[in-house]
Order: structure tokens, then C-alpha cells, then sequence
């Protein structure tokens, strides 16, 4: 540690243009990530939701409403459908206004029409879903959040794309300018360095200082990075509470498990943390190993 | 033990730094590298530490062949060799102890074993109360002794000096010799130097090299051009 602060304070210009663009680096990455974290948990949550509502006239037989249902089933794209007959949205409708009276009075059960609610395996086969439907004689009105999903899966799509180009770009950026100041600060040692070998000393040996002043200057921006996301995310939380008001919970499928990301949870930013600092530390031993390379060759 | 055999360098701009040149020096010999400037003394050095790869013929070391290892085995053959640099290649930003300690540190002996063997050399060279000190502190006597201490720090089996005496008084020379003395029969010991005194005085092994030519190998011999 002695030797890691004794090398940051004589390269403080080096060390600070360090410091500031893997914090950039880092920093905005974190941000994408957070984007597309929460971007992919309205998605999932959205997918919970009954994404194509169909409703039946009033007299159709439910041989012909189960007859769609299973061919539905069979088209491989849906992940569950959910008949509701009239007497059942009858007694959701009850449910729903138990507490005003009014409301019950002169209504029964033919009124209300029978349903499908229909889950997609995925967003986009949601048209295609709906068109099928409309086509069908018996179908008197399909409902589903059209508008929402497709904005959220272009919005999705392009944030993806975008921010791959541009953390290629911090990537390349922040590796190339480590890598010239971590040379700087190399020149300044070569007669170190020289003596070191003469003396015996392995690649690794002469590496390890500056791998160290690397993870050491990865785990700072990190946490710098990691403490001011946090700050933003308090700073913004009554108009996150606000616009989630709705949604109960956001979450992030990974695989076996789902991660939780709303409400906003230590195990959430545990993981944001430790991404960014297996990121930043990634970026300066990369960079490191590049700039020594040159030297020891 | 080490072996120069039909060993040739030349540079890149044609002139011979070493010239069809073959010795051996057994384990614990004494010797003197003697000749005049850009006789090849230096060359001879460089060619052990293998900062210089020669254009024709074979250097052993300790039954390895120098022209095929690899840097990790480099770094191993130069661990075993202690070299005092004319210039003493000290570093101004360490003190003496961590400047003599960084041996053991590359040979990743523990705190406790480096300690003891930086106390060990900075005693036989007589600078056990300065290893706190900064090497723009001292001399530049002492610092051919800081320069010796580390190099017979860490289990060193080859002493190599080149023109360890060059820039000292007589009194300071003589006192670095006594050093090398001390150490005889301990290591193998080759001194490159100019210095006719110490080399007449001390009658050890004396290789004479001229123009790169090695042109007399001497037991007990002088400083004789």
C-alpha cells in the first residue's frame, strides 16, 4: 500500500488523468447497466401482466372458445391462457365493487362477456397473436397493450445496441489512455526496471507493482463511481416511487434465478458494486499488463 | 562453473566485441578480467547475464546452456549471479536496506529471512548503522559497498564486479578488495578492472583480453598487457 500511494503521489497529473476516465468509464457504464437493468424488469413485468385480453360475444358456446384456446396452446408462442366464463367475471366484477352497492344492482352475469387472457411467451409475438384472434367469427374485441410493448421493445433494442458501441468506445478509450499513463509512469522507472531484470527478477515480479497501483486505482473509481449512482438513486427515489407506483416489484431473470431490482434493495446495489469493480479492475489490469508488456519483451 | 567456448560478439555495425574467446572458471576461483578499454571485459560480462546474446559459440553455466533459455530460466541463472555495477545501480528513491533487501524480495525470501541476510551483508561490508539512510547520503565508497552488499545478498553463487574501484581513492579500493577477500573461497569471484595495483598485489587467476581476443589466461599471474 506504502508503495502504491508513495507511486501515486510522485505521478499525480498520470494518476489523476487515470483516475478521471475510468471513473467516466465506469460511471457511465454503470448508468447504461442500471437503464437496461431496469428497461429488462419492465419487460418481465409486463410479461406477467395478461398481455392479449379476448372477449367473446355474449352467446357464443364455449365448445368454439376452447377450440381457440387449444389451438393457441398448440402454437408453441404462449406461455398460458386463462378462461374467464361470464359467471366468473360476474363475480370478479362483485369483488371489485363489494364495497358500492349501486354498482351491483341490475347487473348479472350475462352482461358480462366470456374472456381469454392469453400470456406470450414473448413480447413479440403479441401481434401475431391478436391478428389470429381478430380473425376468428365469434371474437368481439381484442385488447392488448400494443402501443407499450412495442416502444418498450424498441426502446430496449436500441439502448442495447447503443450502449454496446458505446462501451466499446469507453472500453477502448479508457484502456488506451491507462495504457499511455501507466507507460509514462513505466519511463520514469526504466532504470528500475532494467535493474530488476539484471538482478533476476520475473515478469510477473516487475509487473505486480503496477498490476497493484491498477486494482487499487480500479477499486477507488469503483467505489467513487458506486457511491455518487447511489446518491443519484436516493436523490431521484420519490419520482421513481412515483412512477412505479403500480408496479410491486421489478425484476431481472438470470437464468435459475430471479434478481430483484424495485423496490430498491442492498442486494441490488451489492451487485452493481461488484460489477463495476470487477470492471474497473478488468480495465486497469488489462491496461497495466499492455503497458509492462512493452517493457519486458 | 562457467564456460566460454569459441564464444564470438560482434556488433551491429561490424567490429568484434568478442572474438572467438574460450575460458572456463571453475566454482570458488578468484578471477581477474583485465585489458584495456573496449578490450571486451564488459562484453564478457554482459554475455554471462545474458544481456547479450553472442554471434557465434556456446556459454555454459552450470551445465546450461545459455543460447536456449527461456526468460523465466534467465531470470533463475541471474538470481544466482551478484553483479557490482561500475556505475552502482543503486536506486535514490529506496534506502540502503530496501535498496540491498530487493534480492531476497525477488527471490520471495519472508521479511524475517531478508532482514537477517541484509543485517549479514551490510556487516561484512561495514555499514550496519547506515541501512536507514538514503543512498544521496553517502559516499561513493559506501555505495560500492551498498552495491556489494547486494550483491552477495540471497544465496548468490557468482560474484561478478565491473570496475568496481574505478571511481574510488586508493584508501576506499583497497578497503572494497578487502571485501572481495573476505569472500574467497566462498564464491566465485570475477573482477573486471584497470587497476594494476590490486591485480599484482593480490595473485589470483588473471584473464588478459586485448581487442577482444583473449590473449593470456594466468594462475597467480599480474597485471601484464
Amino acid at each position: 500500500m506504502k508503495e502504491i500511494l508513495l507511486s501515486i503521489k510522485r505521478t499525480p497529473y498520470q494518476s489523476l488523468a487515470s483516475f478521471l476516465v475510468l471513473f467516466f468509464t465506469v460511471f457511465l457504464s454503470m448508468i447504461l447497466f442500471i437503464s437496461l437493468t431496469f428497461l429488462y424488469g419492465l419487460l418481465n413485468y409486463l410479461e406477467t401482466k395478461p398481455q392479449v385480453t379476448v372477449y367473446f360475444k355474449s352467446n357464443t358456446p364455449e365448445n368454439n372458445i376452447f377450440k381457440i384456446r387449444d389451438e393457441l396452446s398448440q402454437s408453441g408462442k404462449i406461455l398460458s391462457i386463462k378462461y374467464i366464463s361470464q359467471k366468473e367475471a360476474f363475480k370478479i366484477y362483485q369483488e371489485a365493487n363489494k364495497d358500492n352497492p349501486l354498482l351491483l344492482e341490475m347487473v348479472s352475469a350475462d352482461i358480462f362477456p366470456p374472456s381469454l387472457e392469453i400470456y406470450a411467451k414473448k413480447p413479440i409475438f403479441l401481434p401475431e397473436i391478436a391478428e389470429y384472434l381478430k380473425k376468428q367469427g365469434d371474437v368481439d374485441e381484442v385488447q392488448y397493450q400494443k402501443d407499450l410493448v412495442d416502444q418498450l421493445l424498441s426502446l430496449t433494442n436500441f439502448i442495447r445496441k447503443g450502449s454496446l458501441i458505446f462501451f466499446i468506445y469507453l472500453l477502448t478509450m479508457s484502456i488506451l489512455v491507462l495504457t499511455t499513463t501507466t507507460l509514462f509512469k513505466i519511463a520514469l522507472k526504466k532504470d528500475e526496471i532494467e535493474l530488476l531484470k539484471l538482478l533476476g527478477a520475473s515478469k510477473s515480479f516487475i509487473r505486480r507493482p503496477y498490476i497493484k497501483e491498477g486494482l487499487f486505482m480500479g477499486f477507488i473509481t469503483s467505489l467513487f463511481s458506486f457511491l455518487i449512482i447511489v446518491g443519484l438513486f436516493f436523490y431521484f427515489l420519490p419520482f421513481l416511487k412515483e412512477y412505479f407506483i403500480d408496479v410491486p416489484r421489478l425484476y431481472l431473470n438470470l437464468g435459475m434465478i430471479n434478481f430483484n431490482i424495485w423496490p430498491l434493495n442492498i442486494y441490488f446495489f451489492a451487485f452493481v458494486y461488484l460489477l463495476s469493480l470487477i470492471f474497473s479492475c478488468t480495465i486497469t489490469t488489462i491496461s497495466s499488463y499492455l503497458a509492462t508488456n512493452k517493457y519486458l519483451k | 562453473m562457467i564456460i566460454f567456448d569459441k564464444v564470438s560478439k560482434k556488433f551491429p555495425l561490424g567490429n568484434y566485441g568478442l572474438e572467438d574467446v574460450s575460458f572456463e572458471i571453475d566454482d570458488n576461483d578468484f578471477v581477474f578480467l583485465v585489458g584495456p578499454s573496449g578490450a571486451g571485459k564488459t562484453t564478457v560480462i554482459k554475455l554471462i547475464l545474458k544481456e547479450y546474446q553472442p554471434t557465434s559459440g556456446s556459454i555454459i553455466i552450470d551445465n546450461e546452456d545459455l543460447l536456449s533459455l527461456s526468460f523465466n530460466k534467465i531470470s533463475l541463472l541471474r538470481q544466482k549471479i551478484g553483479v557490482v555495477f561500475q556505475d552502482f545501480k543503486i536506486l535514490n528513491d529506496k534506502n540502503i536496506f530496501e535498496n540491498i533487501a530487493l534480492t531476497c524480495k525477488i527471490q520471495n525470501l519472508s521479511f524475517k529471512e531478508t532482514k537477517e541476510k541484509v543485517r549479514e551483508a551490510l556487516s561484512l561490508v561495514n555499514l550496519e548503522d547506515k541501512e536507514e539512510l538514503f543512498p544521496i547520503q553517502l559516499s561513493a565508497g559506501e555505495l560500492q559497498r551498498v552495491a556489494i552488499a547486494r550483491a552477495i545478498t540471497g544465496n548468490k553463487k557468482y560474484l561478478i564486479a565491473d570496475e568496481p574501484t574505478g571511481n574510488l581513492d586508493p584508501k576506499t579500493t583497497w578497503e572494497i578488495m578487502k571485501i572481495f577477500k573476505k569472500l574467497e573461497g566462498k564464491k566465485t569471484i570475477i573482477i573486471a578492472t584497470h587497476n594494476s595495483d590490486i591485480v599484482n598485489s593480490l595473485k589470483k587467476r588473471v584473464l588478459v583480453l586485448k581487442n577482444g581476443k583473449l590473449i593470456k589466461d594466468k594462475r597467480k599471474g599480474g597485471y601484464d598487457l
